[in-house]
């Protein structure tokens, strides 16, 4: 710092060797601190606080879920979708009572989008993941839905229609399960 | 032959403006820091959360009970802890419960049956409050399916999970 080199000056009463001046001249006209010690703190609690900052705080997704009913609700097969997630993460969808098939992540969007559009505010989405798959997929597929939903919503606005979204988690039953495994 | 020598002994550069930015950044740091609760401070695990498109909703910091289903780091074990943030609503609920020393911590490792009483109570105490399930995404779904119809089965049909934004 500026006042760095204080150490190196020689004191003033010898400087002025053995002379000693009666007079006492007190003149102070800008004086300097060594600041050397302060911003080391200063660096050190900035470094230690810049660490320990975690900037992405956590953020919920809303799950509804319906009552505990007893009795079963008849669904119209031809209009329901139904999405699996296997023990190993796979994804496998199908339409009705159809086999399920194979469908990669990354085209479930367009395809809830198109499914969604075909049938209008008819279309059950049923979604069934396997107690073994893990839980990162099963939000990945919430996710993908919810995004498709956003542009559901905005095409239907558009012929005039209001989105009723018709979803709901499903057990996965042992026959399935069994199925699922030969795909 | 006459060298020039060039002595510079001790230059001075003025800090001033960076000791300036660097307090600004400190004092920034330090008011946005937020420490850990205590019941983070004694978990032993660690949860990644799963990954989900950047949300506006973010996990509200009261009237909120945590269902977190962590692995243990130590032994790998998975495990479902609950977290009342509430401090009177969680003496509440620990009150009427018949709890061990060992189970009245903020954070408590507990299994389904417990789990379910624990709700109820919450539910009891405060109507109001609501449900975030914090899991791990490494964890069989199953665990998280059992939460789920523990708290369909206290009424609580409206919760949340608690994801991170993918980057």
């Amino acid at each position: 710092m500026a006042g760095g080199g204080g150490g190196l000056e020689l004191p003033e009463r010898q400087r002025r060797g053995k002379k000693f001046s009666k007079r006492k001249k007190k003149k102070r006209i800008g004086f300097r601190i060594d600041m050397t010690p302060m911003v080391d703190i200063v660096f050190l609690l900035l470094t230690f606080f810049m660490y320990t900052t975690t900037m992405v705080t956590p953020q919920v997704m809303e799950i509804s879920v319906p009552k505990e009913v007893e009795e079963n609700v008849e669904v119209n097969q031809a209009n329901l979708l139904t999405l699996y997630v296997r023990g190993d993460g796979k994804l496998f969808f199908s339409m009705g009572s159809d086999d399920p098939q194979p469908i990669e992540y990354s085209q479930l969007r367009a395809k809830a989008v198109e499914l969604n559009l075909l049938r209008k505010n008819k279309l059950i989405t049923a979604f069934k993941p396997s107690p073994d798959a893990p839980y990162g997929a099963i939000v990945q597929v919430l996710d993908i839905l919810n995004q498709a939903e956003a542009e559901i919503v905005r095409q239907l606005q558009a012929e005039g229609l209001k989105r009723e979204r018709k979803f709901a988690f499903v057990k996965l039953s042992p026959e399935e399960v069994d199925k699922l495994k030969g795909l | 032959m006459p060298k020039i020598k060039k002595k510079r002994l001790g230059f001075v550069i003025d800090m001033t403006p960076m000791v300036d930015v660097t307090f600004l950044l400190l004092t920034f740091f330090m008011f946005t820091a937020k420490f850990k609760t205590e019941a983070e401070a004694e978990q032993k695990f660690v949860i990644k959360r799963p990954y989900a498109s950047a949300d506006t909703s973010k996990l509200p910091d009261k009237d909120i009970a945590i269902i977190k289903v962590g692995i243990d780091t130590l032994t790998g074990d998975t495990s479902y802890y609950y977290t009342i943030v509430n401090e009177i609503q969680r003496r509440q609920v620990y009150e009427s419960m018949n709890l061990t020393s060992e189970q009245r911590k903020p954070q408590v490792k507990i299994g389904l049956d417990l789990l379910d009483q624990l709700i109820m109570q919450t539910r009891i105490t405060g109507p109001r409050t609501r449900f975030a399930i914090d899991a791990d995404r490494r964890v069989r779904y199953k665990w998280i399916e059992d939460a789920i119809d523990v708290l369909r089965k206290n009424n609580a049909t409206a919760f949340n999970f608690v994801t991170e934004k993918r980057q």
